[in-house]
């Protein structure tokens, strides 16, 4: 059910942070997006907060929560599928 | 064309470069600064503190990154600073020297490392939280609000205990995260008003041209020119940078190509982050 939302989220990222030149299928399904991975960071946090609420009407209520969300794509797909209406 | 200059970075970049313009800049550090670019290291017996060297290292990238822009080619019609930024760029519009900007920074940067000698400062930053709730902490916490850089993300500077009280208040009033972060000086804050003086005797040994390129300044977002920069130098550091304004205010002038100058892209973040909300 939640990885039918991966390609969704990876354009979602995509177009939230203005990523240029790099398509969905060149985001890992399990990389990490902060520090090592995409190399995301607390202000990418907040847009991607942003973001998720707008497409999906998620909400992200603190860091500590974003800190799970925001391990992997797959994490992201997961916790939207959990958590929209 | 754009260029923005940033603020002072929170850590080192990694791997660094090591072409001929970035080798320049290093012999300046040393020189200049006394300060190994590469080593990230004092070569002084006096030492220079972590803050001021992390200080140095980030105007010594802003104006390398600037050398290799104009080698590609391209050249600024304005050009935009947020804090620690003036300095370099300053140096890119061709008021001072390079090795000018980076010796003034040392200077400034071990003039204010005293300050933390004597009490403990800390800066702290809260995100995705209003900005009048944001205030209101700071204010009863005794701390000052010292980055107005997005809607949601602030920087605040004062004593250490006060840092840990306004974040905390931030925290529970529900911001998105906070963290806090040591330094040697409460910067961009009334607090900076005791070393005034001494900043001013340094900035004095230096001599200002009129800016070649349009310098716009984050407070006012006014163009600096050689006669107020000496005091702004001073002056800036007692204020807050309204980097939300100064991008507004670039927009409204009409730039759309921007580049920052700079190690990492904090302000290139903040500025998405400004765009997204005009489209909200």
């Amino acid at each position: 059910m939640s990885d039918e939302l991966i390609p969704k989220v990876k354009q979602m990222i995509i177009d939230a942070l203005r990523i240029e030149g790099m398509s969905p299928d060149e985001i890992d399904d399990d990389a990490p997006l902060f520090g090592e991975g995409l190399g995301l960071d607390s202000i990418d946090a907040l847009q991607l907060v942003v973001a998720m609420e707008k497409d999906f009407g998620v909400v992200v209520p603190d860091a500590a929560t974003g800190s799970k969300v925001f391990a992997s794509v797959r994490a992201m797909a997961a916790y939207i599928a959990e958590h929209r209406q | 064309m754009l260029w923005i200059f940033p603020g002072q970075p929170l850590h080192r970049e990694s791997p660094l470069p090591d072409d001929d313009d970035f080798l320049a800049i290093a012999r300046l550090c040393r020189e200049r600064c006394g300060y190994d670019l590469v080593s990230h290291q004092a070569l002084s017996a006096h030492g220079l503190s972590p803050h001021t060297m992390l200080q140095v290292y980030g105007v010594a990238m802003s104006l390398y990154r600037s050398r290799k822009l104009r080698h590609d080619g391209l050249h600024p019609d304005l050009i935009a600073e947020h804090s620690l930024g003036v300095y370099a760029a300053l140096a890119a519009c061709d008021s001072i020297g390079e090795g000018d900007a980076l010796e003034l920074v040392c200077r400034i940067g071990s003039s204010m490392a005293g300050m933390g000698q004597r009490q403990p400062y800390a800066l702290g930053c809260p995100i995705g939280i209003d900005r009048g709730v944001v205030e209101q902490a700071a204010a009863e916490a005794g701390v000052f609000v010292a980055n107005y850089n997005t809607s949601g993300h602030f920087l605040l500077a004062g004593v250490a205990t006060g840092i840990e009280a306004a974040l905390a208040a931030c925290q529970a009033a529900g911001a998105f995260s906070v963290s806090q972060f040591p330094c040697e000086a409460p910067l961009h804050t009334p607090l900076m008003a005791e070393l005034a003086g001494e900043l001013a005797a340094i900035v004095a040994d230096y001599c200002f041209q009129e800016p070649a390129i349009p310098l716009l300044e984050h407070i006012g977002q006014t163009r600096l020119s050689a006669a107020i920069i000496p005091a702004f130098l001073v002056t800036e550091l007692q204020q807050p940078v309204y980097w939300e304004q100064t991008w507004q205010t670039v927009r409204t002038i009409g730039f759309n190509r921007c580049i920052e100058v700079g190690s990492g892209q904090a302000l290139t973040k903040f500025n998405r982050w400004i765009d997204s909300e005009v489209c909200r």
